[in-house]
């Protein structure tokens, strides 16, 4: 009885739901009202990026990440940028940079009309008047001891960058159409092209006078620029409180860091062809068409999003899964190759240098003071064994630096490595060194940071080739925490790291081989070298500027300083998605020319 | 027992002080932080490194350092006053942000995987029990120490691979090659057989049976282009309600109590109704208005189980009450199905559901159940990797309590006075084999919040496990040191709180104070 109930109970919800089954519920999602984005017409890219962006600030120190400055760059403009040959290009479009005299250096900086940030207000001389202050660290008056801690005074900007070019530069006069500057260098500065509103370096012109005003507590931005002007210059012989200056620091230096969108929208102004459109924390970034923007190259594409991704496998997955449209992993031999894998499916591979390189540098002192036991040395480092086995899997096109202050990339490189003598040491002369050593069996310290492979590798091929040649080297490796520190520090005969080069302008190479400077570690000092530097950096014609580093790259090589070893290779790769993807060696990577990607219909 | 606690709680505080003072030192000799500039060539190199030293304050010893931090930390011990300060990271986020972001994104990627390991694990550690030394006992153990010993960095690629990057090839033109449907159906075939009982008559019908239905199910999935456009429609929904009947009839009650049966069957055919009844009104749906229509169909279970009323009428109430929580999750489960072609169509998505990285799709701000299916494919294969990862400990341990209970004297008895095996099993063994597992989940779930590192590293997840490496990285010690907070606190607090259930659970462990 029992049991008939229940096949009857099932038999009529069967029945039921038979009945019912030719009509599904209406579930409303039929008529499919998708189409996001169906009137645009330049489509979306999604490039992958391996940090997180921190702060709509890329000039301060904390927020001086590579992620920030390309977010900077995308929505900013400036008087010049950098492309992928290295180059300095003027956007005219934005303003106009001339100079009005060579000697003494007078530069004017003018801002077209009708340039105007996001939220309405113009471009003009308030924001480049801010700029030029915060870049130069005009009002810094700190003082510092030898342990770097700051015994009086204030600095008040807390700027990334290198300050050097603009405190050559006295209080600018603003001009009579208030949308210009005009700086006067108290001497000629080599890198005034780069100096000031350069978008690669600094994001352009990307601090709004009218929020800072506004955020420091001043009425507006005619009263910054009076305080900008009659404030006098900082003095760090007479210290002195500045309470506006300092609110103004204060908010500057902290103020735009946020890892999500901040509802005041001041906080994010573009004055560039993108503005930021939505941030999730960690995860990813969207940016979008700026309207008004039309000073300057203008994208073709209507939307970026940037997925941070930090492991190489990852980015490769997600561009094979079609995630993503570009990335720029950190490049290394398996990630090549998996990538390689992929040319089948559409995705293109570009491999380039970047702009740091690895080289071996001998110390001026202990063993290596005889000029003969340098040069025995140099002969027997395996420079094209360390590119092939090292460089190659990543790069096949890469071939041993042959100039300590130019890179390939660079036009005057050829130049250089023609004449300076490098040639000397293209190959391996073990005969050669032998003779020069004469029997003598040296002990050679090499400290180098032994948690890289790549120098691991490197010391491990030039320590068995100098000991062919009688050398008796000694592994003075450390670790990643420790070989920074021991740098100079005279524990080493030889050391292997790299440098970056700037890849524009030629205020680094005195830093490096200037006698008794912060980065010259090996005691090199040449009195001719010197002079030659002091004349470089105030030489402002870029030929003039290349004849002198020719000299002096010369005059290193004879000096038998040390061997540049290779660039270190770069890889960015793309789907068939996108187009106008352009391999670029400085820190912005493939974001140099974002105005040229275009999605592929 | 409230000295007991006590006494825990002031020895978990000193612990925490001396642990903390070790990890800030262990973070500060890490690494240096000043590594990427003391070889730079900036013509500016000093004025960096004073910039980070002032940052870090690298000048002062880091055991003095950890007093500054100590300070900023104890204020967060003052209720209500929001003077919680636990530092910033070198990028000027405050660490308090940061780790309640994190945090978030953790408790969203581990806690499906958890919950499911410990329903999978706990089950199969009984299933094998029971069947101790069958090739189920065997396949089981063999296949949970495989993915076990697997590295996960390695697994998470292989799922991205065939997963992600294989299925979303697959789904670009959906036809099943014949040989995998014959691959499939032989494996589901020897699924099938596993779990058929010793003789080889029956291991032999149980195999033809997985193979066939397995390949039929497969034919006519694609047959009628169910990938592109999945659906289970009310067809399904009934006959899968019937089955999640009988299911929970027999484990709750037993299919000899036919009042739970029929208050079951009644939600069945109810839920058929609501099926149609909410499905319109979910076009605009929130996830309060989910929740709400699963209460009310848990609710309506108990509603007809009272009603069904007769001897023990609990059961019925419990039988019909889950039947309709199951049901609920079918219609919605169903509901998802139906969005899907919008969610793989959407240009934003571009045709490739299964993501690899992240947690999101950038920009998709669409309907519940667009932005519902979007989580699902992109937390699919992490909860997949920790998931397979984490079954081992589980089962195995769920497998040994119960083998141990099921050798008691007491479980005899109760065969002996001729209770049902299904009573035994599952009033008298099972409840009894969980309370060991009490402590591993409590454990689990303290670590819970800790992250996976390696799973969120490889799956791009802005977890705690990030914020800790990435942190560490840079030698970045406030954040490092949010982190240890949270998941020093948990451990220690879980610990007590295992403890504390067990001696609750098991009369015979009792805390002396």
């Amino acid at each position: 009885m029992r049991f008939t109930r229940t096949s009857k109970a099932v038999g009529v919800a069967a029945a039921a739901a038979l009945a019912l089954s030719a009509c599904a519920a209406d579930t409303g999602t039929d008529s499919n009202d998708d189409g996001s984005d169906g009137e645009a017409s330049g489509g979306a890219i999604r490039v992958v990026e391996v940090n997180a962006f921190s702060s709509f600030n890329s000039n301060t120190s904390e927020g001086n990440v590579d992620i920030n400055g390309k977010i900077a760059y995308a929505t900013h403009a400036g008087f010049v940028y950098v492309n992928n040959d290295l180059e300095v290009v003027q956007n005219e479009d934005f303003g106009t940079m001339e100079v009005l005299s060579e000697d003494p250096l007078s530069v004017r900086y003018t801002v077209n009309e009708d340039v105007t940030w996001s939220d309405g207000n113009a471009v003009d001389a308030g924001d480049l008047l801010l700029t030029w202050a915060i870049h130069s660290g005009y009002f810094d008056d700190a003082e510092t001891d030898d342990e770097g801690e700051t015994v009086s005074g204030t600095t008040y900007f807390d700027y990334a960058g290198d300050s050097s070019g603009l405190a050559l530069t006295d209080l600018p006069e603003i001009g009579e159409d208030g949308r210009s500057i005009t700086l006067n260098y108290s001497e000629p500065y080599a890198d005034y092209m780069v100096a000031f509103g350069d978008m690669t370096g600094e994001a352009g012109i990307a601090t709004p006078a009218h929020v800072i005003a506004e955020k420091a507590g001043l009425a507006d931005e005619d009263a910054l620029i009076e305080l900008i002007q009659t404030a006098p210059a900082g003095d760090p012989e007479n210290p002195e409180e500045r309470p506006e200056i300092q609110a103004m620091a204060d908010f500057w230096n902290t103020g735009f860091d946020t890892k999500s969108l901040p509802e005041d929208e001041s906080l994010y102004l573009s004055n560039g062809p993108f503005i930021a459109s939505s941030i999730t924390p960690d995860q990813s970034m969207t940016l979008v068409r700026n309207e008004d923007y039309d000073w300057g190259p203008i994208p073709n594409v209507d939307e970026i999003t940037v997925r941070y991704i930090g492991e190489a496998p990852a980015q490769v997955q997600a561009l094979q899964n079609g995630e993503v449209d570009i990335i720029a992993p950190q490049a290394s031999a398996d990630t090549v190759e998996q990538l390689e894998a992929l040319s089948d499916s559409g995705v293109t591979i570009e491999q380039g240098n970047q702009l740091s390189y690895d080289h071996i540098d001998l110390n001026f002192d202990g063993v290596f003071e005889d000029e003969n036991v340098r040069e025995a040395f140099m002969k027997t480092v395996p420079r094209q064994q360390l590119v092939d086995t090292i460089i190659k899997k990543i790069n096949p096109d890469a071939e041993p630096l042959d100039s300590q202050l130019f890179l390939t990339d660079q036009e005057a490189y050829e130049e250089a490595a023609s004449t300076n003598g490098s040639d000397a040491y293209d190959e391996v002369d073990i005969e050669g060194a032998r003779e020069l050593l004469d029997g003598a069996t040296p002990e050679v310290r090499i400290m180098y940071n032994r948690d890289n492979p790549n120098r691991l590798n490197a010391y491990t091929l030039i320590a068995e080739s100098a000991a062919e040649a009688g050398f008796n080297v000694v592994d003075g490796g450390l670790g990643a925490s420790d070989w920074g520190a021991a740098l100079g520090n005279g524990t080493y005969d030889a050391t292997i790291f790299g440098w970056i080069n700037s890849g524009v302008g030629v205020s680094g190479v005195p830093q490096i081989f200037k006698t008794g400077n912060g980065s010259n570690f090996n005691g090199f000092s040449s009195p001719e070298a010197d002079e030659l530097m002091d004349e470089l950096i105030v030489t402002t014609d870029p030929a003039e500027q290349d004849a002198l580093q020719v000299q002096i790259d010369q005059l290193i090589w004879d000096s038998k300083y040390g061997l540049p070893l290779f660039q270190v290779p770069g890889v960015d790769a793309y789907s068939d998605n996108v187009s106008g993807v352009e391999y670029m060696p400085n820190q912005m990577g493939i974001w140099w020319n974002f105005w040229d990607w275009s999605v592929a219909s | 027992m409230v000295t007991y606690i006590v006494r825990r709680l002031v020895t978990a505080v000193l612990i925490l002080f001396g642990a903390s003072f070790v990890v800030y030192q262990l973070t500060a000799l890490s690494g240096d932080p000043l590594e990427d500039l003391r070889g730079s060539s900036a013509p500016n190199r000093d004025q960096l490194i004073q910039a980070r030293i002032e940052l870090l304050d690298l000048n002062t010893p880091a055991p003095l350092r950890y007093f500054g931090w100590l300070a900023g930390a104890a204020k967060c011990l003052v209720p209500f006053a929001a003077t919680c300060d636990l530092g910033t990271s070198i990028q000027g986020e405050a660490v308090t942000t940061a780790l309640a972001r994190a945090m978030g994104n953790t408790i969203t990627l581990v806690t499906t995987a958890t919950i499911l390991a410990i329903i999978i694990g706990v089950s199969l550690g009984i299933i094998t029990a029971l069947r101790q030394y069958s090739g189920l006992d065997y396949g089981v153990t063999f296949m949970s120490f495989l993915f076990f010993s697997l590295p996960i960095f390695w697994l998470a690629v292989l799922l991205k691979e065939f997963g992600a990057i294989g299925f979303n090839n697959f789904l670009r033109d959906p036809e099943i090659p014949p040989l995998t449907i014959l691959v499939v159906a032989i494996a589901s075939g020897l699924i099938w057989s596993l779990f058929a009982s010793s003789s080889w008559k029956r291991k032999g019908i149980a195999f033809l049976l997985g193979a066939v239905v397995a390949a039929g199910l497969l034919i006519v999935l694609d047959l009628l282009d169910w990938f592109s456009n999945p659906g289970l429609g009310p067809i399904v929904i009934v006959i899968t309600g019937i089955g999640i009947a009988l299911g929970v009839v027999l484990l709750t009650a037993g299919l000899r109590n036919r009042k739970a049966l029929y208050a079951s069957f009644i939600i069945v055919a109810l839920s058929l109704v609501a099926y149609y009844v909410v499905n319109p009104l979910f076009s605009s749906a929130t996830i309060w208005m989910i929740i709400v229509f699963a209460a009310v169909m848990v609710l309506v279970g108990v509603l007809v189980g009272y009603l069904m009323g007769g001897y023990d009428r609990g059961q019925s109430m419990r039988a019909a009450a889950l039947t309709g929580l199951l049901m609920a999750f079918v219609i919605i489960v169903d509901r998802f199905m139906v969005t899907w072609p919008a969610y793989v169509s959407n240009s934003r998505v571009g045709g490739r559901p299964i993501a690899t990285v992240g947690a999101e799709t950038p920009g998709l701000d669409e309907s519940l159940w667009i932005n519902g299916l979007d989580t699902f494919t992109h937390l699919l294969l992490p909860t997949l990797a920790l998931l397979l990862a984490s079954l081992a400990s589980y089962s195995r341990y769920s497998r040994a309590s119960m083998l141990e209970i099921m050798n008691q004297d007491y479980i005899r008895t109760a065969r002996a006075k001729g209770l049902s095996e299904r009573t035994v099993v599952m009033r008298h063994a099972f409840r009894n084999a969980l309370i060991p597992l009490a402590t591993l989940v409590a454990f689990d779930i303290g670590a819970l919040i800790g992250g996976a590192i390696i799973t969120e590293q490889v799956f791009a997840f802005a977890g705690m496990g990030q914020l800790f490496v990435q942190a560490l990285r840079r030698v970045d010690p406030d954040p490092i040191m949010g982190f240890f907070l949270i998941a020093g606190i948990l451990a220690l607090v879980f610990n007590l709180v295992a403890d504390i259930v067990y001696s609750f659970l098991d009369p015979r462990v009792r805390v002396k104070a």
